[in-house]
């Protein structure tokens, strides 16, 4: 029996060559990879020494572990934790990595009309209950959780204040946090000197810190649902994420999923993988769930005002659908862009 | 009737510690048993072994030689005297001659031991999605942002099926571990420590191969070696106790296939989601008694006696998953629902019987959907913040839970919550580093008891005692 690609979300491969041509030879690779905010997160690194990478990746890793010592929804004592406990009563003094990523975040929602929404989180886990076979949420519990979300009701007062509109309001940062988290470790992994590294997060976000030697990019195979298309993007100072709604069930006509309409109060239903490249992994993250919130026909409207930035959505029926005003994505063997694809340079 | 009553003598009598690990020595300078911590040594055969099984036996091992099946009897016949067992490679088309040779062999040789082995084992890891290639090729291959482990809980459940009469055994390569990246591959204590764990968690025996380099400085007392294998003994100690006589994994899943394939990725990912299932031939259908599993998930095309044990098992309100169901069968005639294009539930009495009309094309969305049949109720055991941790029941042959093995493939502390079904008057924790135990607290909620292991770092035990509503008649489990 085959392992299926679509075992889960997500995505992605990457290929880098290296070391392969002359002048590479003095740059070793160093490889380190951490479990951290539910993933595994891998550095790959070249640097001229073994010993000053490997330092510099245990260094950025400690970062990643920072960050989601405060992002975390699951650490009861995770200033994101202490946000979701007392921001409804007062204006919650927050660290300046927390009140980064949520005044990011609000960014992204009032870009999306909505569609991106951190406050999400009640309904989330109302689904989640459901995945797990609790069964289906009732419409009137439905109904009552909806009234708990909406990113209009968190209240930003700089630098650092932050607090909530609705009593029942909780924050879950899963869709950019990771991102985040990777823009920090590589600032950490560029504060030490490290120039060419790329930092994984789980396949669902990837930043490439400069290129492998000899190179100009790195190139990274994006999730293909079809297993037809094998679109793969370039990479240099850049970053790309994937989203995908979780598989539907194989033995049951109801599924849920763990990506929410906000709209709609329930899992949205797609038939997409969307894959977002941009210059940040924060930017790459926040967007790849924007756009497969959004879809082709409003992801696009979107796209073509944000600078730096490339989609493309695939579905299981091998349907593409791209968007570019950034790197150029690429198709199959061949490495180009199938015909009718609009918006591909 | 005897020979059943051997087949458990020799079951009894192997169980006695959680596992063996059998060490696969090619160096040339051998450290003492007692320093190293293993008293099981695996030789290759050869034509001069004599002089090294002498060698061995004065340095404290018991000494076993590792042939494939066809040279299993020269072997016996003209091995070394001091031997203490053959280990048997088999090749998958000697499968259907082994129990006739095996039985033979033993006959002839009553003083050896002899042990099949599996020699298909992963390197048990927490996999990325960065793939490094010979050629410095890296590759993300994983499509999914949750971690991946590389495990061998599915093979230990096949193995124990296939060979009942034997503590399942098996090997890996290390060069398995392909993402690292590094060329030659530098094992670390924390990757020995995995394996002795994996193996010892699932009460199964492991021949572990040590790195080349590894064996030379043991042997020839390298300090650094042995600062990391003093890192790996711990395990090896904390397995090879004498452990409570008579459990066995617990399981509320049934899984029937023909072929006791351990590369079937349906069954390595319900292991891999913590699903507590045993293995069962087309055969059991018809003989073992089937009312402990909630859910029966059968691979193979069941015949009219097998239709009928389906049916009375759903009538008792379980659920049967029948994968690539073709043809006619007698619940048919019940009420159906379509749930999708490929699957139809029928209504048996107080269960139901679910036709999957294709193969598992997505392993891991069929082992969700089998966790989500079990439900909340249904569920023998649950995690959270568990991704990379594998847990294990053990019961006895009925009743509650007694123990839960813990293997964590991150290799970093982690705390884990845990929620088993059944009420509990103790909950008591150790580790290989640590004592035992420390007494976890803990809350009894709907017929389960929760608990949170606060620091999970590479393996732990959970001794459960029973609490007044669980069965009296339960023994006591004794803490080492």
């Amino acid at each position: 029996m085959r392992c299926d690609n679509r075992r889960a979300t997500t995505l992605i491969s990457l290929i880098l060559i290296a070391s392969l041509v002359q002048g590479a030879e003095n740059q070793v690779l160093v490889y380190k990879k951490k479990y951290i905010m539910g993933t595994v997160f891998e550095i790959a690194a070249y640097d001229r020494s073994a010993e000053h990478a490997s330092d510099a990746i245990e260094k950025a890793f400690q970062e990643i572990v920072r960050i989601d010592d405060l992002l975390s929804n699951y650490k009861p004592d995770s200033a994101l934790s202490k946000l979701n406990l007392s921001a409804h009563f007062h204006a919650e003094k927050v660290p300046p990595d927390l009140y980064r990523v949520i005044d990011e975040s609000v960014h992204f929602s009032m870009l999306s009309d909505g569609k991106f929404d951190v406050s999400i989180a009640p309904l989330v886990n109302l689904w989640k209950a459901a995945l797990r076979g609790e069964g289906m949420p009732s419409q009137a519990r439905q109904e009552e959780v909806r009234g708990c979300v909406g990113y209009e009701k968190i209240e930003l007062t700089p630098p650092d204040q932050i607090s909530f509109r609705s009593s029942c309001m909780q924050l879950d940062l899963g869709a950019i946090g990771k991102g985040y988290a990777v823009d920090r470790a590589a600032e950490v992994l560029h504060s030490l000197g490290v120039r060419d590294a790329l930092v994984n997060a789980g396949g669902s976000t990837i930043l490439a810190m400069g290129s492998p030697p000899n190179q100009e990019a790195w190139r990274v195979h994006l999730r293909d649902p079809s297993n037809k298309i094998d679109p793969q993007v370039m990479l240099k100072d850049e970053s790309v994420s994937t989203s995908e709604q979780t598989a539907p069930s194989l033995l049951g006509a109801d599924s849920a999923g763990h990506i929410i309409d906000p709209d709609t109060g329930m899992p949205l239903k797609t038939v997409f993988a969307v894959s977002a490249v941009s210059r940040t992994a924060t930017v790459s993250d926040a967007l790849s769930t924007t756009l497969l919130l959004l879809g082709p026909t409003k992801g696009r409207a979107l796209i073509k005002n944000t600078v730096d930035v490339s989609a493309v959505w695939i579905s299981h029926d091998a349907q593409v659908e791209a968007a570019s005003g950034g790197p150029q994505i690429l198709f199959g063997n061949s490495l180009a862009a199938p015909s009718g694809l609009g918006g591909i340079p | 009737m005897n020979d059943r009553i051997l087949v458990w003598v020799f079951v009894l009598i192997s169980t006695s510690a959680w596992c063996d690990v059998f060490v696969r020595w090619t160096g040339p300078a051998l450290p003492p048993a007692k320093e190293l911590g293993l008293n099981e040594l695996v030789l290759s055969w050869n034509d001069n072994l004599s002089p090294q099984v002498r060698v061995a036996r004065r340095q404290g091992y018991h000494v076993y030689i590792e042939v494939p099946l066809h040279r299993a009897a020269t072997a016996a016949e003209t091995g070394a005297s001091g031997l203490e067992g053959i280990i048997l490679a088999v090749r998958p088309s000697e499968a259907g001659e082994l129990e006739e040779s095996l039985r033979k062999l033993r006959s002839d040789h009553p003083r050896l031991r002899f042990l099949v082995l599996n020699p298909d084992g992963k390197a048990p890891q927490m996999r990325g999605s960065l793939v490094i290639k010979r050629g410095s090729v890296l590759e993300v291959s994983s499509p999914t942002a949750q971690p991946w482990i590389d495990t061998n809980l599915a093979l230990v459940k096949i193995e124990r099926r296939a060979h009942p009469g034997q503590i399942p055994l098996y090997t890996f390569s290390w060069a398995g571990l392909s993402d690292s990246g590094q060329q030659p591959l530098a094992l670390t204590a924390e990757d020995y420590s995995l394996a002795v764990a994996e193996a010892g968690a699932f009460h199964a025996d492991l021949i572990l191969e040590l790195d080349e380099r590894l064996q030379k400085g043991l042997g020839e007392r390298d300090p650094e070696a042995w600062a990391l294998w003093n890192h790996v003994r711990p395990y090896a100690n904390f397995y090879s106790h004498t452990g409570e006589q008579g459990l066995e994994a617990a399981a509320n899943v049934a899984v029937v296939v023909d072929h006791l394939d351990t590369s079937d990725e349906a069954t390595n990912l319900l292991a891999r989601h913590n699903i507590p299932f045993k293995v069962l031939r087309p055969v059991d259908l018809k003989s073992e008694d089937l009312g402990g599993f909630q859910v029966l998930v059968i691979f193979v095309k069941p015949d009219r006696e097998a239709c009928e044990r389906i049916s009375e098992v759903a009538t008792h309100g379980k659920t049967v998953v029948l994968v690539e169901a073709q043809g006619s069968y007698p619940w048919q005639n019940g009420n159906s629902v379509r749930l999708n294009e490929h699957a139809v539930s029928y209504a048996v009495g107080d269960g139901k019987v679910l036709e999957l009309s294709e193969p598992v094309i997505d392993p891991e969305t069929f082992a969700q959907d089998i966790r989500r049949l079990l439900g909340t109720e249904g569920a023998l055991m649950s995690l959270w913040n568990g991704l990379t941790t594998i847990a294990v029941p053990y019961r006895r042959h009925v009743g509650a839970v007694k123990e839960l093995e813990f293997v964590n493939y991150a290799e970093d502390p982690l705390r884990v919550q845990v929620q088993v079904k059944g009420s509990f008057a103790s909950i008591r924790y150790e580790t290989p580093e640590g004592k035992c135990c420390e007494s976890l607290a803990f809350l009894r909620r709907n017929g389960f008891t929760e608990f949170v292991i606060p620091e999970l770092r590479i393996a732990g035990r959970v001794h459960l005692k029973a609490g007044p509503s669980n069965d009296v008649r339960s023994r006591r489990v004794s803490s080492r």
